[in-house]
């Protein structure tokens, strides 16, 4: 269910995402050291590159595309793009489904004896959400447009988060490096092996 | 004598303050100065943290613990909340 505009003065939208790239740029320097980049910034439309910096060669994990229209009267539109062409990715394309731990479950073992601890399962829980693999996937966290815009999040409008600064710039960069680029500490290998022949140790005479 | 305290510069999801604080306290108080001189005073400071070099910081510690040095940035934003299963 899209999320009405309420007639928004287009003025204050593009004074709020003016603020909002404004203040990026004053810690661009240190934004740049975490691995994120403003690649583009043109009212409504802003778009910032992530990169993993703590693998060798640093990884340009995601873009995350901006839509700021009718900015606060609705919430930003965030998705996972492309970093080169702002693609928005489908949900098997996706470089990360920013997981996160949240909590633990005791795992019931059958004939345990008394005393013994149970093993415990580590719950994750993907903040990136979609129906099905070729489905473009949503941030699911408040101050999205997506998220409040979903029916199973009507209970938790906007309203309720709009004056914290939910859906400011830095704000959602913030959970997307830390539960997306930031936990990121090498790459997985893939090795495609085929027998190219036999060895032998010598050659005889 | 010299001031006791030290100055902190707080970035509240993106919007940077300075905040000076003793020490000796607990970083929570860092947090709540710095939601009140932003004026972001519409969510709890529990519902909030601090993140320094990738880390995020147990408020209930000691300001001295860390160890801050003089220019540290400390970014302070809201935390994800329990998402919906989608």
């Amino acid at each position: 269910m899209a999320l009405a505009s309420r007639g928004t003065d287009q003025r204050v939208s593009k004074r709020k995402f003016a603020r909002e790239i404004r203040e990026f740029r004053r810690l661009a320097g240190t934004y740049r050291e975490r691995g994120w980049y403003l690649a583009e910034a043109t009212f409504p439309i802003a778009v910032v590159v992530m990169a993993a910096k703590n693998v060798k060669p640093p990884a340009l994990v995601m873009g995350i595309r901006f839509d700021y229209t009718d900015y606060d009267s609705i919430p930003p539109s965030v998705q996972l793009v492309d970093p080169f062409t702002s693609e928005p990715y489908h949900a098997n394309d996706l470089p990360t489904q920013l997981k996160r731990s949240v909590g633990t479950t005791n795992v019931q073992v059958l004939g345990l004896p008394d005393g013994v601890a149970l093993p415990q399962l580590v719950q994750h829980q993907p903040l990136m959400q979609a129906y099905g693999d070729s489905d473009t996937p949503f941030l699911c966290l408040a101050g999205v447009r997506e998220y409040h815009e979903h029916p199973g999040h009507s209970g938790d409008a906007w309203e309720l988060h709009r004056a914290s600064g939910a859906g400011r710039l830095v704000r959602l960069l913030e959970i997307i490096d830390r539960y997306g680029t930031a936990p990121i500490t090498g790459y997985n290998l893939q090795l495609d092996v085929k027998i190219a022949g036999y060895s032998q140790q010598v050659v005889p005479e | 004598m010299p001031d006791p305290q030290i100055e902190l510069t707080i970035v509240v999801n993106g919007q940077p303050t300075q905040v000076r604080a003793n020490p000796h306290a607990p970083l929570l108080t860092v947090i709540e100065k710095a939601l009140a001189q932003t004026q972001n005073t519409g969510q709890p400071a529990s519902n909030w943290e601090l993140n320094y070099g990738g880390n995020v910081l147990d408020p209930k510690q000691k300001i001295e613990s860390f160890n801050f040095p003089a220019a540290a940035t400390i970014f302070l934003n809201l935390k994800a909340g329990i998402g919906g299963a989608g």
